[in-house]
């Protein structure tokens, strides 16, 4: 092999001697090595997301949600509760009377806006979703001083309190301290005609988890309130269940539903993981990843063909040389070695720079340290690539350890001006802020992934270098030597 | 100093023909020829003739259509390709019309690398190859490209590459076909001296007269027979 490393290198060198390598062979990494950095960026991107979404969605969601098919109440729930709360892995369960609510602004007739209400125990509740953590104000449903001025200076009758979304809040106006009224039931009067079951809540607090769907939907009452307006006394509709480890709820749902012990009159039982609930998203994510990695592994077979047509253009332009290395008795072995081992460094090259580069973005990307502005990049950047610029014309033409030092600076340079320049993105840029409310593009690196990305990057660069050596190999000597 | 009167390499009735679609071009149409050890033969005839198609054949570069090659008692078309690139490799050293160096190589290391195609390079190797450089009157041009080497330098070069591996035969196509007066007359002493000291057998294709003038013997191709 000695002989045909000291062919190959020689050729990805560029003819005139200053620099180090050709454009060609700078061109061809570059294709791979821009291939494997995207696709371990975007494969990152979106690990961190699915990976974000479930650590943000599973923080106040319960892992489990049981309930009878059509929604109806059943008693006996604390029972229930203790011989679900008995099953292997389950932390604790909470009771819910859930429903849909219609909410009405004051003095009106019409429905402003449809919402789901939670009637919890919070001190139950807090174990399964850990609600209180995400409350501003107050969690005292009955006694809160709120209520009492409300129901002084309102003079009305006040059911009780409620804590909304925040996101609620603010597309209602509801202040802390405002009246809320909610639709319970319509009933009939006798008369043919339906009107309004009105009850009158006090917000007492938001509710922010930075889950859309929660902060945007829904508003939390205490059970007994619940219980009492729905006249369903000691009944409730739901069961939360959290688990000590998310990822085992398909199994344990089952369990649930046999611990539950529901009758026959009571109904079917369904325990819903939150797998299922939130099934369509993760899905969609799925799809895209494999989408992407689609997309991937054409970028990264467009760079194969690069390296092919690099390789096919050298063996062009070596015919002559091929013939006299064959007259010299080099074997067609020999040859093929040569052409392989030229697209194999490119290859390997390629392949490595992009990990870095891919991995040096994702880094960059999830730093969530301040960086210098824009500015300095300008302030800082320009003078020294000037300067660099005006040194390397000299340089360049000297040799060895100056042209390394102003090639290290040179890449200091760059590096820092990348660093200045790539910043934290926002999702709210991305217009991800609906699902997902951070301001932290979550990356998470899957290193067997990447791993993988390597091993198929250089799998296609191998594979893309056979055909050209191949012609190589099978120039007949004398053809090769008069090749013009 | 071996033996004058072996014989080196035995062509018997070598034929080569090319064929274009439905038409043959019979450029060799049996050939016979005994070549001794440190003879130094030179070939002449009409351009067109065969000239450079014998010497790829006698030289493995190319197969022939019909007749055999004999290098001792070994018919070297009956070898594996491994093993005639071996063969070419060890035994037989080409000098062309055109150099035919390898642009990206120094004229040291164009010098060694048939050594290095079957060594892992070595000092001795450059040694040798600088050796060469130097007797062919190159001493100063070690580390010189071709593009930095005038016409009789290149082939000068050319032709101490040839010589690295010490090959039995040594066959050269019009090696002085490209050059001036001058350096031909530099390449031909070259060549005379060689021959002279190491005994190896040269095999020359040329139109100069002067050099066939002075050599062992000549042979004349015309027809694709051998003719003188
Ligand atoms: N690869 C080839 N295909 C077809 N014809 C060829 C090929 N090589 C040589 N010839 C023909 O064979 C004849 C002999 O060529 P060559 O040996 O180069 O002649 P010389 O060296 O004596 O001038 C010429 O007519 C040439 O056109
Ligand atoms: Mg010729």
């Amino acid at each position: 092999m000695k002989f045909e490393w000291f062919i190959a290198s020689r050729y990805l060198r560029s003819r005139r001697k200053q620099s180090f390598i050709s454009i060609i062979s700078i061109i061809s990494i570059g294709g791979v090595a821009l291939g494997v950095a995207t696709v371990i960026l975007v494969i990152a991107v979106l690990d961190g997301v699915e990976h974000g979404l479930k650590d943000r969605f599973l923080s106040n969601e319960a892992h489990v949600a049981l309930h009878i098919f059509d929604h109806s109440f059943f008693k006996d729930y604390q029972e229930r509760i203790q011989r679900i709360e008995a099953i292997e892995n389950v932390v604790a369960a909470s009771p819910v009377v859930f429903a849909q609510i219609g909410v009405f602004p004051e003095h009106s007739n019409t429905i402003q806006d449809v919402i789901y209400i939670k009637g919890i125990d919070p001190a139950q509740e807090d174990e399964v979703t850990g609600f209180s953590t995400y409350v501003t104000g107050s969690t005292d449903f009955q006694n809160s001083e709120l209520i009492e001025k409300a129901a002084f200076i309102r003079d009305e009758t006040i059911a009780g309190g409620i804590i909304l979304g925040g996101r609620l809040a603010t597309r209602l106006g509801a202040m802390k301290g405002d009246v809320l009224r909610l639709l319970i039931k319509l009933v009939d009067i006798g008369t043919g005609s339906l009107t309004p079951d009105l009850a009158n809540f006090v917000v007492i607090g938001f509710y922010e988890s930075e889950m859309e769907a929660y902060d945007s939907n829904f508003g939390f009452i205490h059970i007994d309130t619940a219980q009492k307006l729905y006249n369903q006394q000691n009944r409730v509709n739901f069961i939360f269940v959290r688990l000590t480890d998310a990822e085992l709820a398909p199994q344990i749902a089952t369990k649930i539903e046999d611990a539950a012990d529901f009758s026959v009159l009571e109904g079917m039982p369904n325990a819903r993981t939150w797998m299922e609930a939130q099934a369509a998203l993760f899905s969609a994510l799925q799809l895209e990843k494999i989408a992407t990695v689609i997309i991937e592994a054409l970028i990264i077979l467009v760079a194969s063909f690069n390296i092919a047509s690099t390789l096919i253009m050298t063996v062009m332009e070596k015919t002559k040389d091929v013939g006299t290395l064959r007259t010299l008795g080099a074997s067609r072995g020999n040859i093929m070695r040569i052409f392989m081992i030229q697209g194999s460094v490119i290859g390997t090259l390629g392949t490595m720079i992009g990990t870095g580069l891919g991995l040096s973005i994702c880094w960059l990307l999830s730093t969530n340290t301040e960086r210098p502005s824009y500015w300095y990049i300008l302030a800082l950047v320009v003078p020294i690539v000037l300067q660099f610029l005006m040194a390397s014309r000299h340089a360049l033409r000297s040799k060895g350890g100056w042209k390394f030092a102003v090639g290290v600076l040179w890449l200091i340079g760059v590096g820092f001006a990348l660093y200045c320049a790539v910043r934290p993105i926002s999702l709210v840029d991305l217009g991800l802020s609906q699902i997902y409310q951070t301001h932290q593009l979550p990356i998470k690196i899957n290193w067997v992934f990447v791993i993988f990305i390597n091993l198929l990057s250089f799998v296609i660069c191998w594979f893309a270098t056979l055909y050209p050596a191949w012609q190589a190999a099978n120039l007949k000597p004398v053809e090769a030597l008069q090749h013009e | 100093m071996s033996n004058r009167s072996e014989t080196l390499i035995r062509i018997v009735d070598l034929h080569k023909s090319y064929y274009d679609g439905e038409s043959e071009l019979r450029v060799l149409q049996g050939i016979d020829l005994e070549i001794k050890t440190s003879e130094l033969l030179a070939v002449i005839g009409a351009s067109g003739v065969g000239k450079s198609t014998l010497l790829h054949i006698m030289g493995t570069l190319d197969r022939p259509t019909a007749g055999q090659v004999l290098y001792g008692d070994q018919d070297v078309f009956t070898m594996p390709e491994a093993e005639l690139a071996r063969f070419r490799n060890q035994e037989v050293g080409f000098v062309f019309q055109f150099h035919h160096l390898l642009p990206e190589f120094n004229a040291l290391e164009n010098v060694a690398m048939a050594a290095l195609i079957t060594t892992p390079s070595n000092k001795a190797i450059y040694k040798e190859a600088a050796a060469l450089l130097e007797y062919v009157g190159l001493a100063e041009r070690l580390s010189h490209y071709p593009s930095q080497l005038s016409g009789g330098e290149r082939q000068r070069v050319a032709i101490a590459r040839a010589l690295i591996n010490k090959p039995k035969v040594v066959l050269a196509d019009e090696p002085t076909g490209n050059l001036d007066r001058r350096s031909s007359e530099a390449v031909h002493e070259l060549l005379w001296d060689l021959n002279a000291k190491s005994g190896q057998t040269f095999v020359i294709v040329t139109h100069n007269s002067e050099l066939a003038e002075q050599v062992d013997r000549v042979v004349k191709l015309a027809d694709g027979k051998v003719v003188l």
